[in-house]
Protein backbone atom coordinates (compact mmCIF):
# COMPACT_ATOMS: atom_id res chain seq x y z
CA UNK A 1 0.00 0.00 0.00
CA UNK A 2 1.28 3.56 -0.80
CA UNK A 3 -0.06 6.92 -0.56
CA UNK A 4 -0.73 9.33 -3.95
CA UNK A 5 -2.27 12.09 -4.91
CA UNK A 6 -5.34 12.61 -7.28
CA UNK A 7 -4.36 14.20 -10.62
CA UNK A 8 -6.81 13.56 -13.01
CA UNK A 9 -9.51 11.05 -14.61
CA UNK A 10 -9.16 8.94 -17.32
CA UNK A 11 -11.48 7.42 -19.84
CA UNK A 12 -10.85 3.85 -21.74
CA UNK A 13 -14.13 2.81 -24.13
CA UNK A 14 -12.07 -0.33 -25.22
CA UNK A 15 -10.93 -2.15 -22.09
CA UNK A 16 -11.17 -5.34 -19.86
CA UNK A 17 -14.58 -6.78 -19.77
CA UNK A 18 -14.58 -7.04 -15.42
CA UNK A 19 -13.91 -3.50 -15.48
CA UNK A 20 -16.93 -2.43 -17.07
CA UNK A 21 -18.48 1.43 -15.45
CA UNK A 22 -15.28 1.82 -13.65
CA UNK A 23 -14.37 5.08 -12.28
CA UNK A 24 -10.32 5.06 -12.82
CA UNK A 25 -8.26 8.15 -11.35
CA UNK A 26 -4.91 9.30 -12.82
CA UNK A 27 -2.80 9.69 -9.56
CA UNK A 28 0.78 10.37 -8.74
CA UNK A 29 2.87 8.16 -5.77
CA UNK A 30 4.11 9.98 -2.71
CA UNK A 31 7.40 9.80 -0.89
CA UNK A 32 8.22 10.10 1.86
CA UNK A 33 10.01 13.02 1.62
CA UNK A 34 7.01 15.14 -0.32
CA UNK A 35 8.49 14.48 -4.24
CA UNK A 36 6.26 12.39 -6.61
CA UNK A 37 6.90 9.09 -8.73
CA UNK A 38 8.03 9.44 -11.72
CA UNK A 39 5.13 7.67 -13.73
CA UNK A 40 1.17 8.61 -13.77
CA UNK A 41 -0.80 5.14 -11.87
CA UNK A 42 -3.89 4.49 -13.11
CA UNK A 43 -6.27 3.65 -10.08
CA UNK A 44 -10.22 2.17 -9.66
CA UNK A 45 -11.62 4.41 -7.48
CA UNK A 46 -15.00 3.20 -5.48
CA UNK A 47 -15.10 5.85 -2.58
CA UNK A 48 -15.48 8.71 -5.02
CA UNK A 49 -12.07 10.57 -4.05
CA UNK A 50 -11.92 14.15 -5.36
CA UNK A 51 -9.17 15.62 -7.63
CA UNK A 52 -6.24 16.76 -5.51
CA UNK A 53 -6.62 14.55 -2.40
CA UNK A 54 -4.38 12.19 -1.40
CA UNK A 55 -5.12 8.52 -0.68
CA UNK A 56 -4.52 4.96 -0.09
CA UNK A 57 -3.85 2.93 -2.47
CA UNK A 58 -3.57 -0.82 -1.95
CA UNK A 59 -1.85 -2.97 -4.98
CA UNK A 60 -3.65 -6.18 -3.68
CA UNK A 61 -5.67 -7.59 -6.72
CA UNK A 62 -7.53 -9.98 -3.87
CA UNK A 63 -9.99 -7.03 -3.09
CA UNK A 64 -11.04 -6.14 -7.02
CA UNK A 65 -10.86 -9.98 -7.58
CA UNK A 66 -13.87 -10.48 -5.38
CA UNK A 67 -15.95 -7.82 -7.02
CA UNK A 68 -15.04 -8.09 -10.52
CA UNK A 69 -14.43 -11.70 -10.59
CA UNK A 70 -11.19 -14.03 -10.71
CA UNK A 71 -10.50 -13.10 -13.98
CA UNK A 72 -10.07 -9.43 -13.48
CA UNK A 73 -6.96 -7.85 -14.51
CA UNK A 74 -7.56 -4.73 -11.65
CA UNK A 75 -4.88 -4.57 -9.34
CA UNK A 76 -4.19 -1.07 -7.86
CA UNK A 77 -7.95 0.34 -5.80
CA UNK A 78 -8.19 3.30 -3.68
CA UNK A 79 -8.13 1.71 -0.47
CA UNK A 80 -9.20 4.70 1.59
CA UNK A 81 -8.92 8.58 1.31
CA UNK A 82 -6.10 10.14 3.79
CA UNK A 83 -7.80 12.65 6.53
CA UNK A 84 -4.40 13.19 7.52
CA UNK A 85 -0.60 11.71 7.19
CA UNK A 86 2.02 13.16 9.08
CA UNK A 87 5.40 13.82 6.57
CA UNK A 88 8.99 14.65 7.31
CA UNK A 89 8.25 18.13 6.82
CA UNK A 90 5.83 18.34 8.84
CA UNK A 91 7.53 16.79 11.90
CA UNK A 92 10.34 19.42 11.34
CA UNK A 93 7.88 22.26 11.39
CA UNK A 94 6.84 20.97 14.24
CA UNK A 95 9.84 21.03 16.33
CA UNK A 96 10.88 24.37 14.98
CA UNK B 1 -1.60 0.24 -13.13
CA UNK B 2 0.92 2.23 -15.33
CA UNK B 3 0.51 3.83 -18.59
CA UNK B 4 2.27 2.95 -21.88
CA UNK B 5 2.38 3.52 -25.39
CA UNK B 6 2.42 0.63 -27.50
CA UNK B 7 6.06 1.18 -29.97
CA UNK B 8 5.87 -1.87 -31.56
CA UNK B 9 4.36 -6.01 -31.81
CA UNK B 10 6.30 -9.05 -30.89
CA UNK B 11 5.84 -12.34 -32.83
CA UNK B 12 7.20 -15.32 -31.34
CA UNK B 13 8.33 -18.66 -33.34
CA UNK B 14 8.34 -20.97 -31.35
CA UNK B 15 7.31 -20.11 -28.16
CA UNK B 16 5.35 -21.67 -24.82
CA UNK B 17 2.16 -23.23 -25.65
CA UNK B 18 0.56 -20.97 -23.20
CA UNK B 19 1.39 -17.81 -25.58
CA UNK B 20 0.17 -19.10 -28.35
CA UNK B 21 -2.11 -16.94 -29.87
CA UNK B 22 -1.79 -14.32 -27.98
CA UNK B 23 -0.74 -10.98 -29.08
CA UNK B 24 2.62 -8.95 -27.68
CA UNK B 25 3.16 -5.47 -27.61
CA UNK B 26 6.22 -3.64 -27.08
CA UNK B 27 5.16 -0.24 -24.63
CA UNK B 28 6.73 2.46 -23.22
CA UNK B 29 6.01 3.65 -20.25
CA UNK B 30 4.87 7.65 -19.46
CA UNK B 31 6.58 9.52 -17.61
CA UNK B 32 4.74 12.16 -16.02
CA UNK B 33 6.66 14.78 -17.21
CA UNK B 34 5.61 13.60 -20.67
CA UNK B 35 2.01 13.20 -19.95
CA UNK B 36 1.91 16.71 -19.10
CA UNK B 37 3.20 17.87 -21.77
CA UNK B 38 1.18 15.75 -24.26
CA UNK B 39 4.14 15.69 -26.58
CA UNK B 40 4.23 12.45 -27.80
CA UNK B 41 6.89 10.84 -25.89
CA UNK B 42 6.79 8.50 -23.28
CA UNK B 43 10.41 8.14 -21.33
CA UNK B 44 10.47 4.88 -19.47
CA UNK B 45 11.74 1.26 -19.78
CA UNK B 46 10.30 -0.21 -22.50
CA UNK B 47 8.06 -3.64 -21.61
CA UNK B 48 6.63 -6.40 -23.20
CA UNK B 49 2.51 -7.02 -22.54
CA UNK B 50 0.03 -9.35 -23.79
CA UNK B 51 -2.52 -7.32 -25.68
CA UNK B 52 -6.36 -8.34 -26.10
CA UNK B 53 -8.02 -5.17 -26.93
CA UNK B 54 -6.49 -4.92 -30.18
CA UNK B 55 -4.16 -1.66 -29.66
CA UNK B 56 -2.32 0.15 -32.58
CA UNK B 57 1.04 1.73 -32.56
CA UNK B 58 1.18 4.94 -30.48
CA UNK B 59 -2.26 4.28 -28.88
CA UNK B 60 -1.53 4.84 -24.78
CA UNK B 61 -2.63 2.11 -23.05
CA UNK B 62 -2.92 1.46 -19.20
CA UNK B 63 -1.79 -2.03 -18.22
CA UNK B 64 -1.54 -4.04 -15.21
CA UNK B 65 1.87 -5.65 -13.97
CA UNK B 66 2.14 -9.04 -11.35
CA UNK B 67 0.25 -11.76 -10.80
CA UNK B 68 -3.10 -9.87 -11.39
CA UNK B 69 -2.34 -9.77 -15.01
CA UNK B 70 -2.72 -13.49 -15.53
CA UNK B 71 -6.12 -13.49 -13.80
CA UNK B 72 -7.72 -12.71 -17.24
CA UNK B 73 -6.78 -16.46 -18.60
CA UNK B 74 -7.70 -17.81 -14.84
CA UNK B 75 -7.83 -21.20 -14.18
CA UNK B 76 -4.72 -21.35 -16.85
CA UNK B 77 -1.75 -21.04 -15.86
CA UNK B 78 0.03 -18.52 -17.80
CA UNK B 79 3.38 -16.78 -18.00
CA UNK B 80 2.07 -13.23 -18.23
CA UNK B 81 2.87 -10.24 -16.28
CA UNK B 82 2.22 -7.33 -17.49
CA UNK B 83 -1.37 -7.42 -19.44
CA UNK B 84 -3.12 -4.70 -21.20
CA UNK B 85 -6.27 -3.32 -19.43
CA UNK B 86 -7.92 -0.52 -20.98
CA UNK B 87 -7.08 1.30 -24.19
CA UNK B 88 -6.87 5.18 -23.00
CA UNK B 89 -9.79 7.62 -25.12
CA UNK B 90 -8.44 10.95 -22.78
CA UNK B 91 -7.04 12.13 -19.74
CA UNK B 92 -7.56 14.80 -17.70
CA UNK B 93 -5.05 16.06 -15.86
CA UNK B 94 -6.05 18.64 -13.38
CA UNK B 95 -8.67 21.39 -13.49
CA UNK B 96 -9.00 25.45 -13.86
CA UNK B 97 -9.25 25.45 -10.10
CA UNK B 98 -6.55 22.68 -9.41
CA UNK B 99 -2.90 23.08 -9.03
CA UNK B 100 -1.00 21.44 -11.95
CA UNK B 101 0.71 18.38 -10.67
CA UNK B 102 4.42 18.10 -9.46
CA UNK B 103 6.65 16.88 -11.98
CA UNK B 104 9.47 15.22 -10.75
CA UNK B 105 12.39 15.12 -13.07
Amino acid sequence: MFLARIDGTLVAAAKHATLEGCRFLVAQRLEADGSYGPEPLVIIDWLGAALGSTVLVSTDGDIARERYGNTSPARMVVAGIVDQAQTPQQRAGRKA
Amino acid sequence: MRLGIVRGHVTLSPAVPELLGKTLVVLEPVTMANLVAKNGLAGGRSLVAVDALGAAKGQMVAFTEGTEAANPYWPNRVPVDAYCTLIVDSITIGSPNFLEPEVSK
